[in-house]
């Protein structure tokens, strides 16, 4: 779940928090665990192969999720995905991709002149 | 001078003289000259036969590399009448992690950036489509320019450092990497 902001020091969920941490080095490490969102259907999709509606795109993707589809919002629609286990660790938004792909429509030469 | 067939320029500074090697950059280099205890403001014709060896043989695998030689600390070690060979070894903990062992250089920092791009193409992230299309992977702008993300953004990447193609193999400008 989301941690609170005071413990994540103003830094964004998917970093996680600083805090200090005895080693050879003494830096500050980040120490939060992965972002991730509970998914109630979770059990009842894996039973009924359904796919999990979501839009919770920072939510990492967990071991338990392999095996799983899931549909992800990119704003507009939902994007469907079967979570493999090459994909764990990664979050869920990185493969619904947002933004659609310039490409060049070629205006008829008689709409061009009837617009200008 | 040549390690490893990597050319060190002669006149430079060593831990300079170390980013020729693909994955070194001027803070390893100074952290492998202080492990073979090479003052930083030696130059490279100075270094001898046993310190050019030693690096070679630290160059070639860092990861199976000899640990670095215990040196006799002032004020503490001479006092006590262990002979430094005799001292123990200290356990695994206390060293910490070894840097200077997880370091890819060459053709292994290569392979690995370009198994790191293979991965995100894979499993089909956002990463991977990028690099596939040769844009900016990281969100910035491709009005203009994003010169440098079409020149190294691909699947298989070759990476920065500046090595020969083979006579015959070029492949011509326009698909200069």
């Amino acid at each position: 779940m989301r941690p609170s902001l005071v413990r994540l020091g103003g830094r964004s969920a998917w970093k996680g928090a600083l805090t200090a941490k005895k080693s050879p080095v003494c830096f500050l490490i980040p120490t939060a665990g992965p972002y991730f969102v509970a998914f109630p259907n979770l059990r009842e999709a894996r039973e009924n192969g359904e796919a999990i509606k979501t839009q919770a795109r920072s939510c990492t993707i967990l071991p338990n999720f392999v095996g799983l589809k899931f549909e992800i919002h990119n704003g507009k629609h939902y994007i469907p995905l079967m979570v493999t286990d090459k994909m764990v660790g990664h979050k869920l938004g990185e493969f619904a991709p947002t933004r659609k792909p310039f490409s060049y429509k070629c205006v008829a030469r008689n709409v061009l002149e009837a617009i200008c | 001078m040549f390690v490893l067939g990597v050319n060190l320029p002669d006149n430079h500074l060593v831990w300079r003289a170390l980013r020729s090697f693909y994955g070194l950059n001027y803070h390893t280099g100074k952290q492998v000259c202080a492990r073979f205890q090479i003052h930083l403001k030696c130059r490279v014709s100075e270094l001898s036969n046993t310190q050019l060896a030693a690096l070679g043989a630290f160059l070639s695998s860092p990861a199976t590399a000899a640990p670095p030689l215990r040196c006799r600390r002032a004020g503490i070690d001479e006092q006590s009448a262990v002979p430094l060979s005799a001292a123990p070894p200290a356990p695994e903990r206390a060293r910490g992690r070894d840097v200077l062992r997880e370091l890819k250089l060459e053709s292994e920092g290569r392979r690995v950036i370009r198994e790191n791009i293979a991965h995100h193409r894979e499993i089909g992230t956002y990463v991977g489509r990028r690099h596939a299309m040769h844009l900016p992977v990281r969100g910035q702008k491709t009005k203009r320019n994003a010169r440098t993300a079409a020149r190294l953004n691909r699947i298989d990447r070759r990476g920065f450092a500046t090595w020969c193609v083979p006579f015959g193999l070029e492949l011509g400008p326009s698909s200069a990497r």
